[in-house]
């Protein structure tokens, strides 16, 4: 696997990214809702503090991806993609990041502004970004639970096109970005060209 | 003319009363009392919106001072409304339980200069024991009682079952005041 982004692949370093993050964020969901539901007690802060400390994970590894994205660049999207899907996907992706930003940033206002300190995983802490204030603090639960349930719909859409792109269209769009999975040898390309 | 007389003998009676040892004092409304806890290595600062004290102090006369506080329980605050919530009910303060907390003090020893230790008792949830405060006096008009004292949460079922863990939550909290008097009207 190369390490960087090719034309026709995603690199290890955006493989990783993806996925790490992907399994971030369905851990972020679990904990979010069943955090909910515990009663006061220290144990119920840990949680807490376990999903505060994931959700800045994702913020931090989502700048890191971007600058990546900039530097090892995005492989092109498999021949023959419509353009309307081109730009459909580009919309998707755009907001995925936006969302992975914005969602962390919202969980830290949320925590600043109800008069929370943070620690990232207890090791050290983070500057509140607001004072304690009633009107932030329902803004920024507000946004918080907007900003998941447009996570939910984009990340299915996301999904639901990559499955697309598997089962439908037969092209790479997906398989190039699992991880393990070396390139098509040619004998397969000349194999899927026949088919 | 009379009127005039009166005022004077008024003021001057309130003076009289100002100026009488152990003088009974009332706070005024800029005076302070709050407490410093730490939670996870991370100190928070708590206050008490509303709380009574009556003072008799005089440096000279000890023996016939004293000191009642009476502390709404239900008008603690921590700037954070989940932990405030948390710290009215039954496992910290229990307010709906027992509403009131009372510190009275009628021994007092002197530090040398216009320092002080009330050895008063802390009636909180049902328990009264010992708690010493320190503090210096300031003589004036308006004078000023300014103390500390250390309280362990844990004599007083502050902070019941798990919250009992002193790694998470430690025994000591600070307990300080700032209270600017006034005598009180007789």
């Amino acid at each position: 696997m190369p390490i960087k982004n090719l034309a026709d692949r995603w690199g290890g370093v955006s493989i990783t990214l993806h996925w790490l993050t992907a399994l971030m964020i369905l851990g972020l969901v679990v904990v979010g809702f069943a955090m909910q539901e515990l009663a006061n007690s220290p144990t119920k802060i840990q949680v807490y503090g376990l999903h505060k400390s994931i959700g800045l994970t994702v913020l931090a590894l989502t700048v890191l991806r971007l600058l990546w994205r900039l530097f090892a660049g995005v492989p092109q999207p498999a021949p023959g993609t419509p353009r309307w899907q081109q730009w459909a996907s580009s919309a998707t992706h755009g907001a995925l990041y936006v969302i992975l930003l914005a969602m962390p940033l919202s969980g830290w206002l949320y925590n600043s502004a109800s008069g929370f300190p943070l620690k990232w995983f207890g090791l050290f802490a983070l500057p509140r970004l607001s004072g304690y204030d009633a009107d932030v603090k329902a803004f920024a639960l507000g946004a918080h639970s907007t900003l998941f349930l447009a996570l939910a719909a984009i990340v299915a859409l996301h999904a639901a096109a990559a499955l697309k792109h598997h089962y439908f269209d037969r092209d790479r769009t997906l398989v190039r970005m699992l991880p393990l999975i070396k390139p098509p040898a040619p004998a397969a390309r000349d194999h899927e060209t026949g088919a | 003319m009379r009127a005039l007389l009166l005022t004077a003998l008024t003021t001057a009676l309130l003076t009289a009363a100002a100026a009488a040892p152990a003088a009974d004092y009332v706070a005024q409304p800029e005076s302070k009392l709050g407490f410093t806890a730490t939670y996870q290595d991370e100190a928070f600062q708590g206050t008490f919106a509303r709380f009574t004290p009556v003072i008799r102090f005089d440096p000279a006369d000890l023996a016939s001072s004293r000191f009642d506080v009476r502390i709404a329980l239900a008008s603690a605050g921590t700037a954070n409304a989940e932990r405030d919530e948390m710290l009215l009910g039954s496992e910290f303060f229990d307010a709906a339980g027992a509403p009131e907390a009372r510190y009275v003090a009628t021994r007092f020893r002197a530090l040398g200069g216009n320092r002080f230790v009330a050895e008063g008792t802390l009636s909180l949830r049902g328990v009264n024991k010992p708690v010493p405060l320190t503090f210096t006096w300031t003589p004036g008009a308006r004078p000023v009682l300014a103390g500390e004292a250390s309280v362990s949460r844990l004599a007083f079922n502050v902070g019941t079952g798990d919250w009992t863990d002193t790694d998470l939550l430690p025994d000591a909290v600070k307990v300080t005041t700032r209270l600017v008097l006034e005598a009180k009207a007789q």
